[in-house]
């Protein structure tokens, strides 16, 4: 039987792995898909906790829906960050034609 | 949820601030070129794009619309707080001051901006837009109380701020730093996410005011199995994600580049408007969400946390400061030490007594750092101004002599270093001697003792900068940054001003900041 603890422990899992190919992929696209992985899985915190809630009401007006609204204003808002983040990749690759993160090393301490 | 078109009001002027971006887009529509040959032929060298038609007006229309929004939010300073959208944002005093910071800010570096765009011919119709925006979010994000209206102010701050980074986009250094800032930035955003996803499921409610009754039931014992633990998770999560905005030292890799990378004026607005903005949201969350003084001073509570973060970032920010030879990049870690000290503020309200004076030491702060910060970018800007697409960093060699060549400079610059070393008569030692009495006052006298070491330790690298000013002679004849002048002049004559007389006269601003601190009283 599947229950609201396997939805949050894909979540989590989904979560991390997301984080962790932002910190060790080379390629600067597949970061961003990492960045993209990791925003899915809040959606899906968010809608496993909106179907199985923990608490016995919502204090909201709207109840355990916001969880929901919460979800498309995130899909949306993750819409943008990509343009945005596509962009600035496409403008790093004009400036030195690699998307190779260790490449990116202009800027050291 | 119903909406009520009078709550419009109380958001003024993060709207006016969005109209105006929208303004500014809009006439874009109806320019011509001078020259259709102009935009035709490819850029030459170091020019972004040849100055096809005449968008000075532009600067002017981003700094009038600014000083709206700044009048939009002094206006109200008085009005009672209210909830708008019922409960997901609210109007009181503390958002206005956030709000009237963010504009002040935003009025004196559209200054900055206009003449060194100028000089470079990199006038493009988004520049002022994006930082309308990005200040309209900066305005949301001070009276946000939903982690989503948050999530989504916090957005539109950010993307905004993204692109004004990588504004000089042929150039290698701002792509680079707009993707550091970009990946680092989204990953702190995802983070915040998650915390807010696990709140949520704690308290059924994405609302910080549910959030604090959760928490006060937690203390009390009386909440549901395993909330407390999501709640303590949320709290860890939702303070990390702005951590990473703060430029809290764990966190704080990306500022260096990112500081270094982005063209001098924006670099300027990022440290002075965004770190506001930031900071006003990790008041609303730590303070309005889980402030609850049992909860914060516990065994578990955020308040070791804060101490921790603002101690290493104090003596980390301060020391890796010292062996930078690149100004811009010697005041990157500067501002990472300033959030040390901002944090001070902020490990001081987790009681419930020391909390208005804290409150008023980091507003106070805040606008203090925000003017010193934006005038000390805004001479770097003339500086750096020849480089800024070439590649090259600045070098404190650049800066030999220059009280020869522009005596007026070379005094705005000595100004600002003594302001962020904290020695008075200027604003920064009436911020720093706020912040430290209200870190007294909630027994944190370990790290004010700290801070205060720390800012000795700060005084080597910005007098170094006074040194090479002064003393140290000029070795390559450099003529530094000619014609348009004067916008840049107003804006650091209005640092100055706004320098010194928070310094002489802090009583004004200070009384400013009281009426913020009602905000979070109980």
């Amino acid at each position: 039987m599947v229950g609201p603890l396997h939805y949050l422990f894909l979540g989590a899992a989904l979560f991390a792995l997301g984080g962790v190919g932002v910190v060790l992929r080379r390629n600067a696209l597949i970061v961003l898909m990492s960045i993209e992985l990791m925003l899915n899985a809040v959606n899906l915190t968010f809608l496993t906790f909106s179907r199985f809630p923990l608490v016995k009401s919502a204090p909201t007006q709207a109840g355990f829906l916001s969880g929901h609204t919460a979800v498309f204003f995130v899909i949306a808002v993750a819409a943008a960050e990509a343009a945005v983040g596509l962009a600035i990749v496409i403008a790093v690759f004009r400036s030195r034609s690699s998307v190779n993160v260790d490449e990116f090393d202009t800027l050291k301490f | 949820m119903n909406f009520n078109p009078s709550d419009l009001q109380g958001v003024l002027p993060a709207l006016i601030l969005a109209i105006g971006a929208l303004v500014l887009l809009t006439s874009e529509v109806f320019l011509r070129a001078s020259s259709a040959l102009a935009s035709g032929s490819g850029p030459q060298g170091h020019s972004e794009r040849p100055a096809g038609a005449d968008r000075r007006y532009q600067a002017w229309l981003a700094a009038v619309f600014a000083a709206l929004g700044l009048w939009a939010a002094v206006a109200q300073m008085g009005d009672p707080a209210a909830p708008l959208f019922s409960g997901a944002a609210v109007t009181d005093g503390f958002a206005r001051v956030i709000a009237a910071v963010v504009c002040g800010a935003l009025v004196l570096s559209c200054f900055v901006s206009f003449g060194y765009l100028e000089a470079l011919r990199a006038t493009r119709g988004e520049y002022y837009a994006l930082a309308l925006f990005s200040a309209s979010g900066m305005c949301l994000l001070g009276q946000a109380t939903d982690l989503i209206v948050i999530f989504i102010s916090l957005e539109v701050m950010s993307l905004a701020v993204y692109c004004l980074s990588a504004y000089l986009r042929r150039g290698q250094r701002p792509a680079e730093a707009a993707f550091k800032y970009f990946v680092l930035g989204s990953f702190a955003a995802a983070i915040f996410l998650y915390g807010a996803a696990l709140a949520y499921g704690a308290t059924g409610s994405t609302r910080l005011a549910d959030v604090a009754n959760a928490v006060r039931l937690a203390a009390s014992g009386g909440s549901p199995a395993g909330t407390t633990t999501l709640l303590f998770a949320a709290a860890a999560l939702l303070a990390s994600g702005f951590a990473f905005k703060v430029a809290a030292v764990p966190f704080h890799m990306w500022v260096p580049d990112v500081y270094d990378g982005a063209p001098a004026p924006v670099t300027g607005f990022m440290a002075a408007a965004v770190k506001v903005a930031a900071f006003a949201t990790l008041v609303r969350i730590l303070v309005g969400g889980f402030g609850e003084p049992s909860v914060a001073l516990g065994p578990h509570g955020w308040q070791k946390l804060v101490v921790w973060l603002s101690a290493l970032t104090m003596l980390l920010g301060n020391l890796l400061a010292v062996p930078q030879r690149s100004v811009k990049r010697m005041l990157a870690y500067s501002s990472i030490a300033h959030a040390g000290y901002l944090l001070v503020a902020v490990a001081a309200m987790a009681g419930a007594q020391p909390r208005a004076d804290a409150l008023e030491g980091l507003l106070f702060y805040l606008a203090a750092y925000g003017a010193t910060v934006i005038g000390a970018f805004g001479v770097v800007a003339l500086i750096e101004r020849k480089d800024a697409l070439a590649g090259a960093g600045d070098d404190l060699s650049s800066w030999a002599g220059l009280s020869e060549r522009h005596p007026g400079l070379a005094a705005a610059m000595t100004l600002f270093m003594v302001s962020l070393a904290g020695i008075p008569p200027t604003a920064g030692f009436m911020a720093k001697v706020t912040v430290f009495r209200a870190a007294i006052a909630a027994d944190l006298v370990p790290l004010a003792v700290l801070g205060v070491l720390t800012s000795v330790a700060g005084l080597y690298y910005y007098l170094r900068v006074v040194v090479y000013v002064y003393m140290v002679p000029q070795t390559k004849a450099e003529p530094v940054a000619g014609g348009h002048l004067i916008a840049a002049g107003i804006a650091l004559a209005g640092c100055a001003a706004l320098v010194l007389w928070m310094g002489i006269q802090p009583d004004t601003f200070a009384r400013l900041a009281q009426s913020a601190t009602t905000s979070f009283a109980r």
